[in-house]
């Protein structure tokens, strides 16, 4: 039995401790999805919890939690504690998409009969058939998770085993006295195999927490019950991982992790809206509901645009600015006639943001390259098509596969796609296709490469591929529409951002015009599914700050 | 049944803390936890003994349910105990959904039940409590009538998996079984003496009180009274009380409890389901306690009418009346 584990263990670190950022964020976004379908089928559940935790839980079971799906019960496992239990949904899309159950059992979530009761239940032979494996504690009553998961860490402590406690609390269930007595005792006994994760998101079921129940200085609260306190945005993987590792590593104290997260997160009219805590959407909206989740569009600013080095204030600016990623683009004059960094100053960056860092190799013999990008903790690393073989791309992908990093391909304007990339479709989590020809920053946007992009994504969403295009070369918030419509999710931005005076206001420009470009595309949908009225009303707040630019201001009138 | 010295007095608790002792050396994953009354309820000689599976979580009874519950799901064997106000009451909700939703091994030992707590009163006098845990899927109630019940049944309940309930009193109580001759099973009523014109059914300290009303009902009424230990208020003796009732006719029910959801609310169920015959309940008629200092404690029992006189007068009434 213990060699079984053991291999298990093994495989998880290959798998779990390994994942890659983009394919965390596809997860990310499919707990949401499968959450949103599982809510409309149902008719009821809870949309804003699911979502305000997704990342949470996404990041707990993709990342950092020691579990296996097939051997459930696995006594080294890390243990998961739901406490706010009405993110249920959230809470099975995640399990099901590890691999405890068939994401097709979704569909019975809260009906008569369903093993995914409105609350889940603890998993056990006396509750086979009212819970799902991988499921820890019975949770529905609010405030009691927390003193549970102090048990469970208290008995792993006295039998010396070094797994890991961790349990979701939420804000509005932070009012029951309970969680405070749990914050005690764990404190008292030195709990320091236990991490609590606070779903801030700032809404109980009657609306905002500072109304109802003020809970600030929440973080000073946790401080004078004596646990470590992190706090952290709660939609950002980088921050929730980087925070989970640290405080793994501390002696004596139980942690908790605040993260500051928005109830609704990605759903824009359920977005930090208290009617939306309990409501399920309407059926016939789901289409709708997956096409948004699927077309975030994610905003690179790369730093070697507009004035030349200052790496660390661009950096900084772009997080301000509320960026995605960084891109960082390095050129070895062979290949690209420029030369910009090394991967010696990826390093020294490192250590000033968060945000994932996505590397685009222009260099000749990348192969010959690639373990010091690896070393310089890049999360994207891309290499282009014209600069290996097949064997080659092939030898780095799974160099980078192995080492947790999404591996990437570009091609230039004039390159067309080798034929042989579809046959590494799973190894690959980012296509970039280049809309001006690389080597200096300030490129006129090459138009003729939209429609070799739109190609390109037809071809790729016929194979399943599961990855992201990224649109590269002279884009600007003219063609950020263009290149979004054409099937690219990353934009990458170099003189729109930085060649502004203003960057803050360049990035949050981009940002508009990637929410305006979606909303067109869901409105389109909303057409063809004959909703559009409907649609409209629904969405109603989101859509009144960019009427004129939707050219919708009659209908909105129409609709009040 | 081979009955103990019943002038010889023990107390519950003592029994409770020594068996825990004896038991933590067999099981290795039992663990007690307790909240600020680990000396009341003599868990403190298992702490004594294995410091690091005494947990004193404070008062904070809430918690010590869950926490509980916690150490069960990592697999411990859990014993959490304290006073009998706090915790069927306060934390039913915790009881309900972290322990007994979820079928976990955490048996909940408490005692100063009833009555007889005296002297700090009605808050302290839970009197509800039956009626309360037997309520709830899963769970299991016992009530032991002496301290050699206690024994058996703490070592009972550690073997048997699920959550249970079990309370005991806070004063010293007459002996009524012989260690030797001693068995009980889980869902059992223990037969303490023959009769057949009529059954006592009683737990915990009205057991005593039960086979008092027995001699003076053969003595004086010329009565022949079966007298029955129900410790297991749930499960229940269903054979027992249908035997009872087909062959004594009327049954009459003791217990330091409400009326209304107890033993008396048990037997009653059982019987109009199965064999309808008078019952009488003899227990607190729906109303709060009052304190009263030790040497007061039989006057308030007679106040509230949990004496072997009212037995007696039960079973005699009960008799007439189902003429």
């Amino acid at each position: 039995m213990l060699r079984v584990y053991a291999i298990t263990l093994g495989q998880y670190l290959e798998m779990s401790l390994k994942m890659r950022y983009l394919n965390l964020k596809t997860k990310i976004r499919d707990i949401r999805m499968l959450a949103i379908v599982g809510i409309a089928e149902a008719g009821s559940g809870h949309p804003g919890a699911s979502f305000s935790a997704a990342e949470i839980m996404g990041s707990l079971y993709f990342r950092i939690m020691k579990h296996d799906p097939l051997h459930p019960e696995w006594p080294e496992r890390d243990y998961f504690v739901n406490s706010k239990a009405h993110s249920a949904p959230g809470y099975y899309a995640t399990l099901s998409i590890a691999g405890y159950f068939h994401p097709d059992e979704m569909g019975s979530l809260r009906k008569l009969g369903s093993r995914l009761q409105g609350h889940p239940v603890r998993y056990s032979d006396f509750q086979k058939d009212q819970s799902v494996p991988g499921v820890e504690y019975s949770g529905g009553s609010e405030g009691i998770g927390l003193s549970v998961a102090v048990g469970i860490a208290i008995a792993n402590k006295m039998d010396g085993k070094k797994n890991h406690v961790y349990v979701l609390i939420g804000d509005g269930e932070s009012d029951e006295g309970q969680i405070w007595e749990a914050a005690m005792a764990a404190s008292k006994f030195k709990l320091d195999n236990i991490t609590a994760i606070l779903d801030r998101n700032r809404i109980q079921q009657d609306g905002f927490t500072e109304e109802i129940m003020p809970l600030d200085p929440v973080k000073d609260k946790w401080a004078a019950f004596n646990w470590h306190t992190e706090e952290v945005k709660g939609h950002n993987v980088e921050e929730i991982i980087e925070a989970l590792y640290k405080t793994n590593q501390l002696k004596d104290r139980p942690s908790i992790i605040i993260a500051n997260t928005v109830k609704g997160n990605g759903i824009k009219h359920m977005t930090n809206n208290p009617q939306w805590h309990g409501k399920a959407p309407p059926r016939k909206h789901t289409p709708l509901l997956l096409e948004e989740l699927e077309n975030e569009c994610l905003i690179a600013p790369s730093i070697i645009a507009g004035e030349p080095e200052n790496y660390e204030d661009k950096i900084r600016k772009a997080e301000r600015g509320g960026a995605d990623m960084i891109h960082l683009d390095i050129m070895d004059g062979k290949f690209v006639p420029n030369t910009t960094m090394k991967a010696e100053t990826i390093k020294k960056l490192r250590r000033v943001t968060s945000l994932p860092f996505d590397a685009h190799l222009m260099i000749e013999k990348p192969i010959r390259h690639i373990d010091r990008f690896i070393d310089a903790r890049c999360d994207i690393i891309t290499v282009h098509a014209e600069t290996c073989s097949e064997n080659e791309f092939v030898e780095i992908a799974e160099k980078l596969l192995r080492h947790g990093i999404s591996p990437g391909m570009a091609i230039n304007p004039s390159t067309d796609l080798p034929p042989w990339f579809y046959s590494h479709l799973d190894k690959i989590d980012v296509l970039i296709v280049m809309s001006v020809n690389p080597g200096f920053s300030g490129q006129q946007f090459l138009p003729e490469v939209l429609q070799k992009m739109t190609q390109i994504d037809r071809k790729l969403t016929e194979n399943r591929f599961k990855g992201y295009i990224e649109a590269d070369g002279g884009i600007d918030s003219r063609t950020l529409q263009q290149v979004y419509d054409a099937g690219a999710k990353i934009v990458v931005a170099g003189n729109a951002v930085y060649g502004s005076s203003d960057i803050h206001g360049a990035i949050i420009q981009l940002k508009l015009k990637a929410n305006i470009a979606l909303e067109k595309r869901l409105l389109n949908r909303s057409t063809n599914l004959d909703i559009r009225q409907d649609w409209i009303k629904a969405r109603r707040h989101v859509l009144i700050p960019l009427a004129s630019e939707l050219g919708i201001e009659e209908e909105l009138n129409a609709t009040r | 049944m081979q009955l103990g010295n019943l002038k010889k007095t023990a107390d519950m608790r003592s029994a409770y803390g020594e068996t825990l002792v004896e038991l933590g050396k067999e099981i290795p994953d039992l663990v007690c936890v307790g909240a600020d009354t680990t000396d009341s309820l003599k868990t403190k000689k298992f702490g004594d003994k294995y410091p690091d599976r005494l947990l004193n979580l404070g008062i904070a009874e809430a918690n010590l349910v869950s926490v509980a519950a916690g150490l069960a799901i990592a697999g411990k064997l859990v014993f959490a105990s304290t006073y009998a106000a706090f915790l069927p009451g306060r934390c039913l909700d915790q009881i309900r959904n972290a322990i007994c939703y979820p079928n976990l091994n955490v048996k909940l030992v408490v005692s100063h039940a009833g009555l007889t707590v005296g002297a700090d009163g009605a808050s302290h006098q839970q009197n509800e409590d039956f009626s309360v845990m037997r309520a709830i899927p899963n769970m299991k109630v016992l009530a032991p009538g002496d301290a050699v019940a206690v024994k058996h049944l703490t070592k009972l309940v550690a073997r048997s998996q699920g959550p249970f309930y079990m309370r005991l009193a806070r004063p010293s109580s007459e002996v009524i079984y012989s260690d030797e001759n001693a068995e009980f099973a889980i869902g059992k009523g223990n037969l303490i003496s023959e009769g057949n014109d009529a059954t006592i059914m009683s737990c915990g300290l009205m057991v005593q009180r039960s086979i008092e009303a027995a001699r003076v009902l053969i003595d004086k009424e010329r009565i022949s009274c079966r007298v029955i230990d129900m410790f297991s208020i749930k499960p229940i003796d269903h054979d027992m009380i249908y035997n009872a009732a087909k062959q004594t006719g009327v049954i009459v029910t003791a217990e330091e409890h409400n009326v209304i959801g107890g033993l008396g609310s048990a037997v009653s169920e059982s019987c109009s389901e199965r064999y309808p015959v008078l019952v009488r309940r003899i227990g607190v008629k729906d109303t709060f306690g009052e304190s009263a200092r030790d040497d007061e404690i039989e006057e308030l029992l007679i106040r509230y009418g949990l004496t072997s006189g009212e037995i007696v007068k039960a079973v005699v009434e009960a008799r007439r009346a189902s003429k």
